[in-house]
Parts: C-alpha cells; sequence; structure tokens
C-alpha cells in the first residue's frame, strides 16, 4: 500500500475535528487551551505533508514558526489563566461570563 | 514499512486525542496530549522529515506542555477536580455540528481529489537540520526575524501579566 497525500491530510483533519470539538465540549480553559495546542498540531502535520510532496523545505520552515507560535500562545494563555484564577479562583469557563451579562 | 509507521502513529495521534477530549481531570487530559503529540513526531518521521520529529517531541511534548503542567498543578483546587457539570443537553447539537461540517466538508474535497502518491525519494538530505536551516536563513530569513518579536512580545507579556505587584502599586 502506498502512502498519498490525502492520507495525512485525512489524519489531519480527523485530528483538527477532535481538537475543535474538545474545544467547544469542554468547560476548562486550559483543557480548551490544549485543544488548540491539538489543532496546531494538526495543522503542522499539513505543513509536513506538503513539504514531502513538494519535496521543498518551506514546509519545515513554517512548522517551527508553528511551534513558535504555539509556546507563545500557550505562554500568554497561561498567564492570562493564572490571572483570573487569582481573581476568581476558578477557571471554569461557565463562571467566567461577568462579560456577557 | 513506511505505511504501517504511518498507520500505527495516526492511529495512536487520533487515540491520544480523543481520550484528552474525554477526560475529565485536567492533569490526565495533558498526560494524554503528550502521548498524542510523542505519536505526531512518529508521523513527521514518516514524512521523512527527522528534524520536525525531534523538535516535536523536545518543545512540544518536552516543553509546552511542561508548562501545562506546571501551571495545572499550581491551580489546585477546581482545576485538579475536573469539571463537575455536563454540558446542557441542548447544547450537544450545536457541539457537534461545526466539527462534523469541517468533517464532511475535508472529506468531500479528499474524496473528489485524488492526489497522487509522494515523489519516490525526497531529495538527498530532505528534512535534515541543515536541509531547514539553509532555507529558514535563506529564503525565510525575514519570517525568522519576525517570529523572534513575536516571542519578545509573548515574554514581556507573560511578565507583565504575572507580575503580583502591579495592582497594588497602579491602583
Amino acid at each position: 500500500m502506498v502512502l498519498t497525500l490525502n492520507h495525512f491530510l485525512a489524519l489531519a483533519a480527523v485530528v483538527f475535528v477532535t481538537g475543535m470539538a474538545g474545544f467547544v465540549v469542554r468547560r476548562n480553559a486550559i483543557v480548551m487551551l490544549m485543544c488548540i495546542e491539538l489543532m496546531l498540531s494538526a495543522v503542522n502535520i499539513v505543513f509536513a505533508a506538503f513539504a514531502r510532496h513538494h519535496g521543498d523545505a518551506g514546509g519545515h520552515v513554517f512548522v517551527l514558526m508553528n511551534f513558535a507560535v504555539a509556546a507563545a500562545e500557550a505562554a500568554i494563555g497561561l498567564a492570562i489563566l493564572v490571572e483570573i484564577y487569582r481573581r476568581r479562583r476558578t477557571v471554569d469557563v461557565d463562571e467566567l461570563k461577568s462579560l456577557m451579562e | 514499512m513506511e505505511a504501517f509507521l504511518f498507520w500505527t502513529c495516526g492511529a495512536l495521534m487520533v487515540f491520544g486525542g480523543v481520550m484528552m477530549v474525554l477526560q475529565r481531570s485536567a492533569v490526565v487530559a495533558a498526560l494524554w496530549l503528550v502521548f498524542a503529540f510523542i505519536a505526531a513526531a512518529g508521523v513527521f518521521a514518516v514524512l521523512s522529515a527527522p528534524f520536525l520529529a525531534i523538535m516535536q517531541v523536545l518543545v512540544y511534548a518536552g516543553a509546552i506542555m511542561v508548562l501545562f503542567l506546571f501551571v495545572i498543578m499550581m491551580l489546585q483546587g477546581p482545576v485538579m477536580e475536573g469539571e463537575r457539570r455536563r454540558m446542557a443537553l441542548p447544547l450537544w447539537p450545536g457541539a457537534a455540528i461545526p466539527p462534523l461540517a469541517v468533517l464532511v466538508l475535508v472529506g468531500g474535497w479528499l474524496g473528489r481529489n485524488s492526489a497522487g502518491s509522494f515523489p519516490a525519494a525526497p531529495p538527498a538530505g530532505f528534512g535534515s537540520p541543515g536541509h531547514v536551516a539553509a532555507a529558514m536563513l535563506g529564503r525565510y530569513l525575514l519570517a525568522f526575524e519576525l517570529i523572534s518579536i513575536v516571542l519578545l512580545v509573548a515574554i514581556i507579556g507573560a511578565l507583565s501579566l504575572g507580575h503580583r505587584e502591579r495592582n497594588q502599586t497602579w491602583s
């Protein structure tokens, strides 16, 4: 059996959808951030698959850029969550709706 | 051999992701995510990207997930207990529709556009650190410099957010 580009795109789609469903379903803000990381990881697979398809290292470079973006996102997101936790004693998004009301 | 590795690592990655979503405890969810990321490193290896596979384990499964675990264990209490309530029943269809829509759209596109198999062998040294570095510090030098500014801004933002005395001095 020969692997094609579509195999990797399908895998990335399934992983992305898993992260997306988790983001919608979960109420814990930290787990929601982890779901975003899973979605970014799915995007990385697409980058690497197209890099292999075209034989070009540009996709690999942008996977590394994505690592940096994910690290920045995790650092800022977690810093915000720690600050929210200090004030409200919770990171449950159902209880953090003072902007909505 | 490649196909076997792809199916194994891909299945493990999806399994890790699904287990992360289903776990009520944030710590266990984070550990399943580490599992999924290590499986993703295997997928990178199948794609003849050895440098990315190593960076995936070092940076993602290592550094970023340690940051997550550190914060989860620092914020004890409700975070450690996991979610107490389930989502209200009327909201479930709304939660299911967007992911299913994405899956149907991508599946339909993939079914119509059958891409050929990969070129038989990648260029020599494809995906090695030297090959990636040549592209990163050559053609993509501007993007490389910009991403360092992103990281600098993230450091400054995290520092100013985490600075405890700020409220006492400013307000």
